[in-house]
């Protein structure tokens, strides 16, 4: 039995349709999801970062900049990839400083967070104006973003060579790729490692898991460290790939958007993740409403309201335990 | 013992920040010399450019000069201190927030609706509008307080998430509502006269609202340090098992603390809209509320502090600005400096003696 070819079209076209909203959603949330992945990482070992969102801004802007003075003698494929390892750096060594102060300064580690947020803002600012001249963006110099990566031989099935390759086969970026990949990382580390138990051990009850001879401290460098380099991530491919450019504060809150996901999700991967594509949905639809005849700041209100109901709700069945 | 342990710590913790603002300015200028072609001088204009200047003028007599700028360090100094007021009082009882933006910007709103519409007979125009300036800020921190205290929503997010919320509302109601169609940029309408505050010092918006940065601070020490609810939001803060334990009002002690910073958050709008622009345009630049959170961070959320800490930003901010109009470096640096100094405070202890040992001990082992 056969469709009418009419219809068959309408359904593909429709099924197009979605799954050009669905890969518009996931690169919104990719960044989010990288970051909301440290943030996880961070709060099972008892020692949340919420510098996530100054991590992300340096490592795009470390990024970029570094792309673009990358040493001469480098060949030009390799550019990118020198700047994403100069972003990755410089994720490191923020979440280094953050580390080093709260666990060998004794300072309270959601100020030293909050510090280290301001501190990326102005920075990356005042660095931009005297590198590039300009305190508003990189868009006068060509930046090299991180390739794509494109699956061949699928022209014959064209939903699939959508979902695979995206819209007209430009490829989805390393880090979407990535993000998959990631994640099955961190579970098989959680979960099936003995370095993960105890890196969960440290934040359940780090008096009992340091009785029981595991280096709390440690596992809190790990945890803090990889954190940034997750959170560096996502803000690499902010810079290297959503964009190909640096703008002054262009992370816009994303790295309170994933604390937020790790909140929502309940601290277990999937809910993070979940949460992540969740807010990247939120996005996508504003930028959709945006072309509509609403006024833009009615628009612009959506996302954060979202969130703040999703995170209420979530919260919701934990009220009466605390206060009275 | 103890005792003269506890008079010793404020000295110590004093010369402590010293130290850390030296430390700070002098990183400054190691950034500066790394990309500016004159680094010292523009450090120099960064420290003493909110200097006024004693002139001896032509006509023989001696004039005051970059009074104007000044003029600047003082109004941002009565900003600063309220917003620094703002986020050190939620931070008494643990709760991070960071909304003053939002509450700022909803303050000076509602103090504009006032003005615009009903200002009131003479001199009670002005406490209408600070009145309901302040109340919308206490509505809207409050609103915080209450989702993280029913529903457990992390502050943080939610008073981001506020902020925007608040600064959206904000534009749209001076865009469709508000704007003066006479107006040649998206504002509203000049406030009425009664509805705003004379300047005391010649061409700078330096007002009697000066006073009221010093009076809000005693009123936070009184506050907290006298009254039951301080008691009960310092509590909740420094032992919050102890507080529940003895049945102390916590849920109200967050909810009110967020509240009450909101109030002098929206009495910075308040002065940001009366005193300083006498009117509101849409593009107010967001992101002083976060520099008051700078300003309590330094204050170490001691009310009697935040005073001090908010002229000595207000002082850097202005340096930075003269710095940025006369030399190739921008004004952002002071506030790499200022989270800088932060930076360096918040640390209890700096454990060098014992890595110096740690590293000499590897060596000789090796």
């Amino acid at each position: 039995m056969t469709m009418p070819t009419s219809m068959t079209l309408e359904l593909a076209g429709w099924a197009g349709t979605a799954l050009v909203v669905a890969l518009a959603v996931l690169r919104a949330a990719t960044p989010v999801m990288y970051a909301a992945l440290g943030g996880l990482l961070s709060e099972l070992s008892g020692s949340i970062n919420v510098a996530l969102e100054g991590i992300m801004l340096v490592a795009a802007f470390a990024g970029v900049i570094g792309a673009i003075h990358a040493p001469a003698q480098l060949p030009v494929e390799l550019l990118p990839w020198w700047g994403a390892a100069m972003g990755l750096a410089a994720a490191l060594l923020l979440a280094g400083v953050l580390a080093v102060l709260h666990l060998e300064c004794g300072a309270d580690l959601i100020v030293v967070g909050i510090a280290l947020n301001l501190l990326a803002g102005g920075l990356t600012i005042f660095l931009l104006a005297e590198l590039v001249g300009d305190k508003g963006s990189t868009a006068g110099i060509a930046t090299p973003p991180l390739p794509s990566l494109r699956i061949g031989g699928l022209a014959g099935l064209p939903l699939l060579d959508l979902l695979v390759n995206g819209e007209e086969g430009r490829g989805h970026h390393v880090l979407i790729w990535a993000a998959p990949f990631v994640v099955g990382a961190l579970w098989l580390f959680l979960c099936h490692t003995r370095a993960g138990a105890w890196l969960r051990a440290a934040g359940e009850n780090p008096a009992a898991a340091h009785a029981a001879g595991i280096p709390v401290k440690r596992m809190r460098y790990v945890a803090l460290l990889a954190s940034g380099a997750l959170a560096g991530l996502g803000g690499i491919y902010l810079s290297m790939g959503y964009l190909t450019l640096f703008q002054a504060d262009m992370t816009a809150g994303r790295g309170f958007l994933a604390l937020a996901a790790v909140f929502v999700g309940r601290r277990s991967l999937g809910g993070v993740g979940a949460a992540a594509l969740l807010f990247g949905a939120a996005a996508v639809a504003a930028t959709r409403l945006g072309t509509s005849t609403l006024p833009p700041q009615l628009v612009y209100m959506l996302p954060p309201a979202l969130t703040i109901a999703v995170l209420a709700l979530t919260g919701w069945r934990r009220r009466g335990r605390r206060g009275r | 013992m103890k005792a003269a342990m506890y008079s010793l710590l404020p000295r110590a913790r004093s010369m402590r920040l010293i130290a850390a603002i030296g430390v700070a300015l002098l990183a400054g200028l190691a950034l500066m010399a790394c990309v500016s072609s004159e680094p010292l001088r523009a450090w120099l204009i960064l420290l003493t450019g909110a200097l006024p200047e004693l002139r001896h003028g032509t006509d023989g007599a001696w004039h005051w000069h970059r009074l104007v700028r000044f003029g600047t360090v003082l109004e941002d100094t009565v900003n600063l201190s309220l917003l620094g007021l703002a986020v050190a009082i939620p931070f008494r009882a643990r709760q991070f927030s960071l909304g003053a933006d939002g509450q700022l910007f909803l303050g000076a709103l509602a103090g504009a609706v006032v003005a615009l519409y009903w200002p009131g007979p003479g001199w009670l125009a002005l406490l209408l509008c600070a009145a309901a300036a302040m109340l919308a800020g206490f509505l809207w921190g409050g609103a915080t307080g209450v989702l993280k205290q029913c529903c457990g929503a992390n502050e943080m997010v939610v008073s981001l998430m506020l902020n925007l919320i608040a600064i959206e509302f904000y534009r749209l109601v001076i865009l469709y509502c508000l704007r003066d169609p006479n107006a040649g940029f998206p504002a509203t309408a000049f406030f009425p006269d009664k509805a705003t505050f004379a300047p005391l010092l010649a061409q700078t918006n330096v007002t009697w609202m000066l006073v009221a940065a010093p009076l809000a601070a005693l009123a936070t020490a009184l506050l907290l340090g006298r009254t039951t609810l301080g008691y009960e939001i310092r509590v909740t803060g420094s032992a919050p098992d102890f507080a529940h334990a003895a049945g102390l009002p916590v849920g109200r002690a967050v909810v009110l603390s967020m509240a009450l910073g909101g109030a002098l958050a929206g009495l910075a709008g308040f002065h940001v809209g009366h005193a300083l622009l006498k009117r509101l345009p849409v593009d107010l630049t967001p992101g002083l509320g976060l520099e008051g959170l700078l300003v309590a961070l330094l204050a170490r959320h001691q009310p009697r502090s935040v005073v001090p800490a908010a002229f000595f930003y207000a002082w850097l901010r202005a340096g930075g600005q003269a710095m940025e109009r006369s030399t190739d470096v921008s004004r952002e640096i002071a506030l790499v400096i200022q989270a800088l100094v932060i930076l360096l405070v918040v640390a209890q202890r700096w454990p060098l003696a014992a890595w110096m040992r740690r590293l000499a001990a590897r060596r000789a082992h090796a």
